[in-house]
């Protein structure tokens, strides 16, 4: 019985996380659309309810009514099942992100830990989709997104280290107490203003996190204009609304996993100031953070394959590890 | 080591660069022309129009075709597709119109009072319109003058099959009464071929025509130059007082 009952209450958070990453993938893929519209002096969807709001989700019908097409030489197993995978590594990692202060799928204590390890499961959905597909556009795109992927988390992973040591957590909500002081107070600030090192701790996690969800300039693993789509140039319909809908959840992720750890997560920007606590002002930072994200898509060209690995193995990598060291110093010398 | 951050600060700056100018770029309108919604945009935003001289869709003023069939003739898809057969005795058709075209694309369609259709340097080219206006331009400006001609034949069949035609517009240019013209009209999508099958043959300016006996007469007799005149001089009497 209690087994049941709580059976049930995952399944319930499950379907309102789902119901939420479903909402996201619709506003982020038209606000996404409205401001590549807005930076080329376009005007973007505005003829499908008001003002276009209701463009994503024509989309979403249209991709949904269109036929299911697998290839007759592709692995139909791994074929079907790869954007699952996809999907579901990156819907996982929603479980661990505290939205407010008890709006937390599940605060486990090695929160970040599991988040690094569900979103890893990304790039073996990717190469999967690739080699099932069974043709050289994908195959090329998976293996750029393997290759892009296992190089980058290396310096994502050293950011987010330099964060734990500080804090001496790894749970979502330890660290976002560590942040309770907000922007200016002299303890418990962000962690991102707490000392040099961190600060760049952050860009350096952002970049990382940019290539790890293949966003432009990283975006090599389907660059259109070389791959046709990368590694779901052979999906149609359902199953390429579902790495669709992985990517915009992807993007919300990563940015509020950059808010959890950088920006004071949920707790607001001035203490005591109860306006931007909680829910709002995490929503809001996220959204910051996720407007960036697409303001340097539509400005900056995709980087080439050994440009890509240079920028992670010879500047992120190197200047990761001297940061983490950097850290460690300061925690010794200052606290 | 030198290099190393160098480019490091040269790939943050540039960075920087790019996404200002995206973002100022947030803020200008946007240049879209909402195509089918154009009217409502071209009046508040001032987009520009459809050119002079923009070749459209073919219209024909049909009274005043002489039926010389050229256009039909020079056309590179045999797309016009004219009949004509001869007016029975003693009917007569009025003169087609004079048209002027300047070299900035006006046109003017009435009767030429002054000028030919060499265009001699240092005249002038006058003409009244079909509402009495009197125009007059030096010949330098004109571009194209086209006199009064006598009608004979009737057109029984004047097709134009604009789902051929390629829109050169040859057939306006050779057309001996410049009667034959391009608009401005580009909207005439329809979802059936067929339907692009344009009639202008007008059966109804015929009707109603009696033999003239007068006319009949000065046409047999010797002096038919003299009849001709006159008919003419009358003509021109009934538009000015019209
Ligand atoms: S404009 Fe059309 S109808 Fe006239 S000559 Fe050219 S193709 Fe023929
Ligand atoms: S060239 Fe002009 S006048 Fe001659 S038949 Fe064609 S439209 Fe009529």
């Amino acid at each position: 019985m209690e087994l049941l009952s709580s059976l049930i209450f995952m399944l319930v958070i499950a379907a309102a996380l789902l119901g939420f990453v479903m909402l996201l993938a619709l506003i982020l893929v038209l606000a996404e659309r409205k401001v590549s519209a807005y930076m080329q002096d376009r005007v973007g969807p505005r003829r499908v309810g008001p003002f276009g709001s209701l463009q994503t989700i024509a989309d979403a019908i249209k991709l949904l009514l269109k036929e299911d097409i697998i290839s007759l030489q592709a692995d139909r197993k791994l074929f079907i099942l790869a954007p699952y995978l996809v999907f579901v590594s990156s819907f996982a990692v929603f479980a661990a992100i505290p939205f407010g202060r008890n709006l937390i799928a599940s605060d486990i204590n090695i929160g970040i830990l599991y988040i690094m390890a569900i979103s890893s499961v990304v790039v073996l959905g990717i190469i999967m989709a690739g080699w099932a597909s069974n043709s050289k556009w994908a195959l090329l795109g998976a293996m750029r997104s393997a290759a892009q992927m296992v190089s980058y988390e290396i310096p994502l992973a050293l950011s987010i280290l330099s964060v734990i040591m500080l804090v001496g957590s790894l749970r979502m909500q330890d660290i976002v107490g560590a942040q309770s002081g907000g922007l200016f107070s002299a303890q418990n600030r962000w962690i991102l203003l707490d000392n040099p090192f961190t600060f760049l701790a952050f860009f350096i996690y952002f970049i990382s996190a940019l290539s790890e969800v293949n966003r432009t300039p990283f975006d090599l693993p389907e660059a259109e204009s070389e791959l046709v789509a990368g590694f779901h140039t052979e999906y149609s319909g359902m199953r390429f609304a579902l790495f669709f809908l992985a990517e915009y959840a992807n993007m919300f992720a990563v940015s509020a996993i950059a808010v959890t750890l950088f920006l004071g997560g949920w707790s607001g920007i001035l203490p005591g100031y109860t306006f931007l606590n909680g829910v709002p002002g995490f929503v809001i930072k996220v959204s910051v953070l996720v407007f960036v994200i697409m303001w340097l898509r539509w400005t900056l060209p995709r980087l080439r394959v050994d440009q890509l690995m240079s920028v992670c193995w010879k500047y992120l990598i190197p200047i990761a590890f001297f940061n983490l060291i950097g850290v460690g110093v300061w925690i010794l010398i200052f606290d | 080591m030198r290099a190393y951050f160098r480019n490091i600060y040269a790939a943050v700056s540039t960075i920087l660069i790019g996404m200002r100018i995206t973002f100022k770029e947030m803020f200008h309108p946007s240049v879209t022309n909402q195509y089918p919604y154009q009217y409502y945009f071209e009046k508040r935003k001032n987009v520009r129009g459809i050119h002079k001289g923009f070749r459209g869709q073919l219209y024909i003023r049909m009274e005043d075709c002489i039926g010389c069939k050229k256009c039909a003739m020079i056309c590179p898809v045999d797309c016009i597709y004219i009949e004509t057969s001869r007016l029975e005795k003693g009917i007569t058709l009025s003169d087609t119109r004079a048209v002027v075209r300047l070299k900035d694309q006006t046109v003017w369609i009435g009767e030429l009072l002054e000028g030919d259709e060499k265009i001699e340097p240092g005249t002038v080219v006058k003409l009244r319109d079909l509402d009495g206006n009197l125009h007059e331009s030096p010949s330098e400006h004109v571009e194209h003058v086209v006199t009064s001609k006598k009608r004979r034949l009737k057109l029984d069949r004047f097709d134009i099959d604009m789902s051929l035609c390629m829109f050169c517009g040859l057939c306006t240019e050779v057309c001996s009464t410049s009667c034959l013209y391009m608009t401005q009209t580009h909207e005439f999508s329809t979802y059936d071929r067929a339907s692009l099958l344009f009639h202008f043959a007008d059966p109804s300016i015929y009707e109603g025509l009696t033999p003239d006996e007068t006319e009949t007469k000065a046409e047999d007799g010797a002096d038919a130059s003299e009849g001709r005149k006159q008919k003419a001089a009358r003509r021109r009497q009934r538009e000015e007082t019209a």
